[in-house]
């Protein structure tokens, strides 16, 4: 037989629960616009019922846990998005700065100066002895130079702006992975009690998917709840409560802060995240813009200088080398050529536009007309080659920028899934906290009752009991 | 499951927001500088072709500077040498007046002087400078090609070059611009300075008026066939200066249609994108009134 008692405990339970509930809600609204916060509900779960008399009498009701709304397979899909995004992103917005040097779209770039050089050579064939002519060749192949110089140091400073990105994004990386390393112990040891280590599951949530933004990495969540995190294709960075730090250290040769593992240069192997991005553009795109500019330098000079070669100056001299000749410090390599172009003369006299030696032949200029018009790098024209080159960048970022795009929808809808999964709805919480405001007022409600009913019991018989 | 509409339409209406705003930048940014594109990225192989282009019109447009400055030379060459002709008609003129049988020693005196006189204008002539340069020196243009020489019996002497030049006026294409001064004035047995001298050597010696002068006829024919390559180099420049500016024309048109921007299109776009951003300006401001907690008391 039940006992008013007993159903007082059941009701006792309920309020409980109730009030558990109330609270997982209240969190819930709190929470609404917490970044990676995951949206948690109480599982309610009868408890165990008791036999009395032979009869199984349920004794209410007790919150089993709390459990956290969350798909990992959508977080794992959300965090390479952001990788590969985020690398994009900063890949664009590096090239961008390299566009800047060779915007010829807004006019800015090489193309004039090369033109402009040409321009003026032709316009001393129509009269070689002329003084002003010849002096506008000097300036011409000054602006030429001067503009590969600019071109080239212009490169170089993006490269170095990239490189100390690299060094503060590996700051960033370090801290973020001792995050996930403090964040992996609290959650071990938390594992398997009655608390549950939820809120900071969906915290490390938050830190990968930040660490995902700086770079590519994997993740494998082991059974007592913590994950290992490397980088660089097997690269550790975290592993339980420890954190490898990943450290820099310039290249002698080539200045650039190389990224170490453990001892192991690892820079090459990075991709994904900003650090990929940032490397992208540091160690592949600007030195190769940078060598096709050393080549093109290259070429005109040692072109331009046999055509001079070729004729006779004012003074009926044979002409000398126009451009101070270059000479690559290691065979098959121009390295330099670009940053170190200068003329080798600055007197107009010396420009040799003649064949014969005689001061009104321009018959050598068609040696320089030449250098313009024949295939002089690569099976191109310096003009098509050059071209070509601005059209190698433009199509660089476009690609880019759509892939990134791209990625940036795909990021968008797989967070549209996940918030259906994890997010905060107001209204849903709303709906359930007037349900458990409910039960717990009917609860009251039961409590009231049976105090009545006990109140009942103790007037009415105990009356009975002492007017016998 | 629920539906996070609160937090999700936020993040929607910023990114179109955010798209929104970007392409009313370009449009902003295409109204003002009348270019479809201001960044390599926008368009790259319009880009790569814009610089052939510019490459090309840069080109052509110093080739059709070449053309004016040769013309001016070759002009100035041109009336020189009609100088030369009259000159030249003059002293024939005088050479037939000189044959005459009845004329006193001191008339042929005096007509052999007016012939000298001719002959040092001849020779002036052809000293003419342009710009500085001697245009009948060959390629010697700084050195005067026609000097007095006793010893000669032209009386002149050539100091100048056999050499000619050529000017690029095309891709690949030169024009030879002149003729040098032995070319024009002294070719042998046509020498004009030589014919001049014999007439008056004639005049003063009364020797063979009428064979000189008739020597002097042989040698203008000559000089007459010659300077023809003036004005036939005049005339193939014209019509290389009007092929230029139609190719310049193509250039410049060919570099609009590549770049420029289609104004209509644009505006219209502009205004399209205004349209959205407004409304989605609108919808965003209606999105905190809804949740059921206001209602719940």
């Amino acid at each position: 037989m039940g006992t008013l008692f007993g159903s007082l405990s059941t009701a006792l339970s309920a309020i409980q629960a109730d009030q558990t509930a109330v609270q997982v809600t209240t969190n819930n609204i709190a929470n609404a616009n917490t970044k990676g916060y995951d949206r948690q509900v109480p599982l309610l779960e009868e408890s165990s019922p008791v036999d009395i008399d032979g009869l199984l009498l349920g004794s209410g009701v007790t919150v089993a846990s709390v459990q956290s709304m969350r798909d990992n397979v959508l977080n794992l899909r959300l965090n390479s998005e952001t990788q590969q995004q985020s690398s994009l992103n900063t890949y664009v917005s590096g090239m961008q700065q390299v566009e800047a040097i060779f915007n010829e779209a807004s006019g800015a770039g090489l193309s004039s100066a090369i033109d402009g050089f040409f321009s003026s050579l032709q316009a001393l064939s129509a009269n070689p002895s002329d003084s002003t002519l010849r002096q506008s060749v000097i300036n011409a192949g000054n602006t030429l130079a001067e503009g590969f110089n600019s071109a080239s140091s212009a490169l170089q400073q993006v490269q170095s702006g990239t490189d100390q990105d690299v060094v503060q994004t590996v700051q960033q990386i370090n801290n973020l992975a001792s995050q996930i390393a403090s964040l992996n112990q609290q959650i071990t040891s938390l594992q398997g009690t009655s608390e549950g280590p939820g809120d900071l599951v969906a915290q490390r949530d938050e830190v990968l998917n930040q660490l995902s933004n700086l770079v590519g990495n994997a993740t494998v969540t082991a059974s007592d709840g913590s994950v290992t995190v490397s980088v660089a294709g097997g690269a550790p960075l975290v592993a339980g409560d420890q954190a490898f730090q990943l450290t820099t250290q310039a290249d002698p040769t080539t200045g650039m802060n190389q990224i170490y593992s453990q001892g192991a240069n690892i820079t090459s192997a990075i991709t994904g995240g900003s650090l990929g991005g940032d490397l992208q553009v540091r160690d592949q795109e600007i030195p190769s813009l940078q060598q096709s500019l050393d080549n093109l330098a290259a070429s005109l000079i040692s072109n331009v200088n046999s055509a001079n070669k070729q004729g006779y100056d004012l003074n009926g001299d044979k002409g000398k080398a126009f451009f101070t000749p270059f000479t690559p410090s290691s065979s098959g390599s121009n390295q330099g050529a670009a940053s170190s172009m200068s003329m080798a003369i600055t007197d107009p006299s010396l420009v040799a536009a003649s064949s014969d030696g005689t001061v009104g032949s321009s018959g050598n200029l068609q040696n320089f007309a030449n250098v313009q018009t024949n295939a002089i790098i690569s099976g191109q024209t310096a003009d098509s080659y050059y071209a070509n080159l601005v059209g190698d960048i433009g199509t660089s970022i476009s690609s880019a920028s759509a892939s990134a795009t791209a990625a940036g929808l795909v990021i968008q809808q797989l967070q549209n899934q996940q918030s259906s999964v994890s997010g905060v709805s107001l209204d849903e919480e709303a709906a359930n906290l007037m349900k458990y405001q409910q039960a717990y007022e009917a609860a009251a409600e039961v409590v009231s009752a049976i105090n009545n009913l006990t109140d009942f019991c103790v007037q009415n018989m105990g009356a009975q009991a002492s007017g016998a | 499951m629920g539906v996070s509409l609160n937090t999700d339409l936020y993040q929607t209406v910023m990114q179109g927001i955010d798209t929104l705003q970007q392409n009313e930048n370009n449009d902003l940014q295409e109204m003002s500088s009348g270019k479809q594109f201001n960044n390599l990225s926008e368009d790259p192989v319009a880009v790569s072709q814009l610089v052939l282009n510019e490459a090309q019109a840069s080109n052509v447009n110093q080739y059709l500077q070449n053309v004016t400055t040769l013309q001016n030379g070759l002009q100035l060459a041109d009336s020189t040498l009609n100088s030369v002709v009259t000159a030249l008609s003059q002293a024939m003129s005088l050479g037939v007046e000189g044959a005459n049988g009845t004329l006193s020693d001191s008339d042929r005196q005096a007509i052999a002087t007016q012939v000298s006189g001719i002959a040092a204008q001849v020779l002036s002539l052809a000293n003419t400078t342009y710009e500085g340069n001697y245009l009948f020196a060959g390629t010697a243009v700084t050195t005067q090609p026609f000097t007095q020489d006793s010893t000669s019996p032209s009386g002149v002497t050539y100091k100048g070059n056999g050499s000619t030049n050529s000017v690029q006026i095309g891709d690949g294409e030169y024009i030879p611009v002149n003729l040098s001064g032995s070319q024009v004035f002294t070719p042998s047995g046509s020498d004009v300075f030589a014919a001049l001298q014999g007439l008056v050597n004639a005049l003063q010696t009364n020797g063979d008026v009428a064979g000189a002068n008739t020597q002097l006829q042989q040698v203008f024919n000559r000089f007459n066939t010659q300077r023809t390559f003036y004005g036939a180099t005049l005339s193939r420049l014209q019509s290389t200066q009007d092929y230029l500016t139609q190719e310049q024309e193509q250039l410049t048109s060919a570099q609009d249609q590549i770049e420029g921007s289609d104004m209509a299109t644009v505006i219209s776009n502009y205004d399209q994108t205004e349209t959205a951003l407004d409304a989605t300006y609108q919808a965003a401001g209606l999105i905190p009134h809804m949740s059921l907690l206001d209602y719940l008391h």
